[in-house]
Formats: C-alpha cells, sequence, structure tokens
C-alpha cells in the first residue's frame, strides 16, 4: 500500500513563489493498494490535478471512492473540478459524516448550487452516492477495511484508519487538540470554559483516537499550527506538530506525516519545521515526515537494508 | 488612480513553477486614487494576499474603510472571503456590492450559505468582527463611491449573469469586464444597441484600461463556446471599437502557463493597434 500527497494545505490554496515545494493546494490523498485499489481522502483542491491523472490512466469510466472527513471548503472545493465527475459511466462514491440537518447529497451537492458553480454536481455525468459514515463503524471498500475516527474539530469531523496489504496508514485530520477546547455545533469566538462533561468528552476522544492508532504504521496528522500560533488561536480547531507527536508517541505509531500546512508557512519555515520535528520524533523513536505535494510514501515497515 | 492585480487566474487557483510570472490566485484587482482611496473588485484567494498588506496599516487598526465590487458569486470570485483578515478586526467598514445572483437568492444568502457552519467555521456574516454591509446592485446604475464612480451593466456568463464595471477615478477610467461570453464576437455588432458586446462596448467607450475576459486562446474557443468566458479576440474587439488605451488579457486558463500566456499575448497584440498585456500580480501599476 502507498499514498500519495496531491493537497497538503490547510484553509486556503496558495499560489506563489513561496509554495512551489511544498505545494499550495487543499488537502487530498490518493491511497492505493498493491492490487491497484485506490480510496482518495479528502477533496480539496489536490483534487484537480488527481482527477486528471486518474483519467489519463484510465481505459474505461471507474468507480472513485472518496472519503471526507468534514465538509469545510479546504476539503471539498476540488470535487467540481474532478474531471472524472465530467464522464459519464463513472460512479464516485462519497463516504461523510453528516454534521447539519440536511441530507449529505444536499450538503456536498450545495457547493455547487448555481450561485457558486456554472455545474452542478447532481447534473454532471458521473454517478454520486453518498454514504454516512459513523465514528467506530468500520466498512469495506474494495481491499481496504476503514475506520472512521471522531475528531476534535468546528461542527465535527473524522479521521479514519484505513487497513490493507497487512499494513496500517491512519488520516487524523482535521482536529484541535484534546485538552482546551471542545468543539461543538456552534460559532467560537474564542475558547469557551469547560464543564466537566467537556473534559470527560475530550478525554474519551482522546482515548478512542489512540485506542484506533495503536499498531498503526503511518499517521497523517493536522499540524496546521506552530506552538506559537496554535497559543494564539487555540479554538480554530487545529493542531501543533508537538501535539501530533504526543498522540503519537502514546499510540506506538512508527511513523508521523505532518500534514494541513498553514497558508502562511513559506517553503523556507517549512524547512526549519521538518528539520525541528525530524529530531524531536527521532529524540522518541517516531520517523516524522513533513508531507509536500507529489510526495509517496510507502506504507508498512522498510524493507531490511533498505535507507 | 493605480491599479494591482492580485489575482488573475480564472477557475482555480493554481500552485507550482509554470504559473509564477503571472501568478496562480484567482481574481481579485485593487484600485487606489491619488488621494489614497481604495476600491477592491472581486474576492478570490488573490485578496488574501491584499489582505496581508492590509493588516498593515489602518486595517490591522480596526479603522479601515473599503468597497468591495463583486462581478458575480462564483466560486473563484468569493473564496477568499473566510481570509480576507480585515473583516475579522473590530471597527473596519467593508461594503459588499452586488447583483443579486440569477438564481433570484439575494447576494446576502448566497454568502451566507458560502459560510454556512458546515462549510465554514465562521458559522456566517454576522461572526465577521467588522461592520460587513451586503448591498445589492441593480445592473445599469450607476454608483458613487469615495474617490470613485461607478458604472454597472449585466453581461451573460453561462448559465448566469455578472457585472461588468467601469470606473472612473482621477480622471481616468479602468473597464472590468471579466466572467462574460458574448453570443457573437462582431466588431459590427456594436453598432446594434442592446446586444451584449454593444453592451461591452458603451462600458468601454475611450477607456484607459480594458481589463477583459481571455480563458480561451482563440484556438480552443470553438470547443469551449458556451461555457460562459471569452477568447482573447473578443477583448480585443471590444478595446478596438470602443476606442480603448489599452487592453489586459485577464481571468486565465488554469491550464496556462506563463508560456502558453506569452503565447497568447504575441499573438494577440500581432492583430491589433491596441497595446495589449496579460495581466499579471505584481505591483502597483499607474493607469
Amino acid at each position: 500500500m502507498q499514498i500519495t500527497f496531491w493537497g497538503v494545505r490547510g484553509s486556503y490554496p496558495v499560489p506563489g513563489a513561496a509554495t512551489v515545494r511544498y505545494g499550495g493546494q487543499t488537502s487530498c490523498v490518493e491511497a492505493r493498494s498493491a492490487a491497484g485499489d485506490c480510496v482518495i481522502v479528502d477533496a480539496g483542491t489536490g483534487m484537480r490535478a488527481l482527477g486528471n491523472k486518474l483519467l489519463r490512466e484510465a481505459t474505461a469510466p471507474q468507480h472513485h471512492h472518496v472519503l471526507l472527513s468534514h465538509v469545510h471548503w479546504d476539503h471539498i472545493q476540488g470535487l467540481p473540478f474532478f474531471s472524472p465527475a465530467y464522464v459519464g459511466g463513472t460512479r464516485i462514491s462519497i463516504y461523510a459524516l453528516l454534521t447539519a440537518a440536511d441530507e449529505l447529497h444536499q450538503v456536498i451537492g450545495g457547493i455547487t448550487r448555481h450561485e457558486f458553480f456554472p455545474m452542478s454536481l447532481e447534473a454532471v455525468p458521473a454517478q454520486f452516492e453518498y454514504h454516512q459514515v459513523e465514528p467506530g463503524v468500520g466498512f469495506d471498500i474494495g481491499s481496504f477495511r476503514v475506520m472512521p475516527i471522531a475528531l476534535n474539530h468546528p461542527f465535527g469531523s473524522v479521521g479514519y484508519r484505513l487497513d490493507g496489504d497487512g499494513t496500517s496508514w491512519a488520516y487524523v485530520s482535521d482536529t484541535a487538540p484534546f485538552d482546551q477546547v471542545l468543539h461543538k455545533q456552534h460559532f467560537l469566538a474564542g475558547p469557551e470554559a469547560l464543564t466537566d462533561e467537556d473534559r470527560d468528552a475530550l478525554g474519551a476522544m482522546r482515548e478512542a483516537l489512540i485506542a484506533r492508532l495503536v499498531g498503526v504504521d503511518t499517521v497523517v496528522y493536522d499540524t496546521h499550527f506552530t506552538p506559537d500560533e496554535y497559543e494564539r488561536f487555540p479554538h480554530y480547531g487545529h493542531s501543533t506538530p508537538d501535539q501530533a507527536l504526543e498522540i503519537c508517541a502514546a499510540a506506538g505509531v512508527r511513523r508521523l506525516v505532518l500534514y494541513h500546512h498553514a497558508p502562511s508557512h513559506g517553503d523556507d519555515q517549512m524547512d526549519r519545521i521538518a528539520a525541528e520535528y525530524r529530531d524531536r520524533g527521532a529524540a522518541i523513536g517516531i520517523d516524522v515526515v513533513t508531507s509536500c505535494e507529489g510526495m509517496t510514501l510507502a506504507i508498512g515497515p522498510p524493507e531490511r537494508g533498505a535507507t | 488612480m493605480k491599479i494591482r492585480f492580485w489575482g488573475v487566474r480564472g477557475s482555480f487557483a493554481m500552485s507550482g513553477r509554470e504559473f509564477l510570472r503571472f501568478g496562480g490566485n484567482t481574481t481579485s484587482v485593487e484600485l487606489v486614487t491619488e488621494a489614497g482611496q481604495r476600491l477592491l473588485i472581486d474576492l478570490g484567494t488573490g485578496a488574501t494576499e491584499l489582505a496581508k498588506a492590509l493588516m498593515g496599516s489602518e486595517f490591522g487598526k480596526g479603522q479601515g474603510t473599503l468597497p468591495i465590487l463583486l462581478s458575480h458569486t462564483h466560486l473563484d470570485h468569493i473564496q477568499g472571503l473566510p481570509f480576507f483578515t480585515p473583516f475579522f478586526i473590530k471597527g473596519n467598514q467593508i461594503r459588499i456590492l452586488g447583483a443579486t445572483p440569477s438564481s433570484g437568492l439575494s447576494l446576502e444568502a448566497t454568502l451566507q450559505n458560502q459560510l454556512a457552519p458546515h462549510y465554514s467555521p465562521l458559522n456566517g456574516l454576522e461572526n465577521l468582527a467588522a461592520g460587513v454591509s451586503i448591498e445589492t446592485i441593480t445592473p445599469g446604475e450607476t454608483i458613487g463611491l469615495p474617490g470613485f464612480e461607478v458604472v454597472t451593466a449585466a453581461l451573460p456568463h453561462g448559465s448566469m449573469w455578472t457585472t461588468a464595471y467601469r470606473i472612473t477615478a482621477d480622471g481616468k477610467t479602468v473597464t472590468f469586464l471579466s466572467d462574460v461570453e458574448y453570443p457573437a464576437i462582431d466588431p459590427a455588432a456594436g453598432a446594434r444597441a442592446g446586444s451584449p458586446i454593444a453592451t461591452a462596448i458603451a462600458l468601454a467607450r475611450g477607456a484607459d484600461l480594458v481589463i477583459h475576459d481571455a480563458m480561451h486562446a482563440d484556438h480552443d474557443y470553438d470547443q469551449r463556446r458556451g461555457w460562459g468566458h471569452s477568447p482573447a479576440r473578443a477583448g480585443v474587439a471590444v478595446a478596438e471599437c470602443a476606442g480603448a488605451k489599452k487592453l489586459a488579457l485577464f481571468h486565465h486558463s488554469p491550464d496556462a502557463t506563463d508560456d502558453m500566456i506569452d503565447q497568447v499575448v504575441a499573438r494577440t497584440a500581432a492583430r491589433t493597434a491596441v497595446p495589449v498585456f496579460a495581466a499579471a500580480e505584481g505591483s502597483y501599476l499607474e493607469v
């Protein structure tokens, strides 16, 4: 199994000279099994280039599977630009958490309402199917076993553990840490005081996440913020690499991938973050890799003798 | 009057080395008068770059005022809204002006949908700390903004309508014609009052600068007719018939690399006496 990063940025796409090496497109990761089964995780702007590649390689219309962590714009706005959607015979299965009163097809189809986009997703040639996921309720996609995991993010978000080919990886984005702020379904102008109930809910969410990550080879984690930035915006729903390392250490994860980079973090700053956390990870036995657009990682322990 | 292009790309923000000279951000154009009054057209991703610059000025202190004209509400023209940091500073006064989208849903309801809680943690316009007013334009009307006079017109954009703007300040005029497609690109059509291209020509009459949709290279246009965008030659037809002094090709295709845009400019310049250039992210230009 391998994963390829098509978009690694959080919030919004950032073109320009400062992002050419790490990439400017938003969240989208492609997972491939050894047999060629494909699962796409998140539909940010990175999905446009992925779609173009899939279309070039396809000899016949495909059935694509897209797991959504949540439906904030940076995780869905690539969907209308996914070129296979415009090919008749294509099937696109979307898996997502229902966080609004509307049905999934209304929430996701809503990004292409007349005011926003020239072509409605309901009208494109591809056949869309929507599947509601529930944290803790696993399902299969081809040879992949998929387990949704509840995360701490405004209006709700899920991570996914994917097992296949005798190994596993997990996508843990977007999420805040599990101590200072509990995200619910209302607007937070700043951190709110936690009740005992909130603390219990956060503790339970953290324990459930760690339990799901035990034995996972590679964890892709929302590390949007530097520690300084987190102190200023603890209620924005994102984590730091330190918080990701703490979770991965508790679960005994082999490798942590830093992901969902803040749009303000240019390549030079990303180099410094990558170097700093490579060292911090090494000190506690975790291989820390910083994702960049176009990167492919083989999942599973490196073969003996490999460097 | 000065102008700065913060986003010139159509449809989709493109990052990477092949898009560095013209820039990959989606539509956002700033106009500034000699007296320092400011006007913004569209809130594509380019607006996030402008936002960073503004936060170092009175907008960072909650003392900024800014009118923003929207051409229409397709995502590439509003996707920078939730990240335009002056909205988050109490005291700033920001006006968003645009026509009612052709679905009939109000402009305010449309922007509320963009910030709906499942799509954005902002959970709605009411949570923006700045004073924000959403003001509906009736295309055809002339609007007075501090330092600027703005003439508006509706033009067809595929399945919807876009609002085009003729903006005059300091005795100079800029006409903004992005996301437009004319049923017929016929220079003679300027004589037929009421046709979309005649409306565009009237709006561009004698302008110092015409900014025109040039999403398609001329040779690609036949396969993309009806998608709501123009080939480069449409801007030439409008600028020539209007007696405009300069033409900026704009709203570049996400597939157009820097080298491809160079070729479009060279081919376009060879067929017209109107000075032509491709809009690029960069510094302030004197109109």
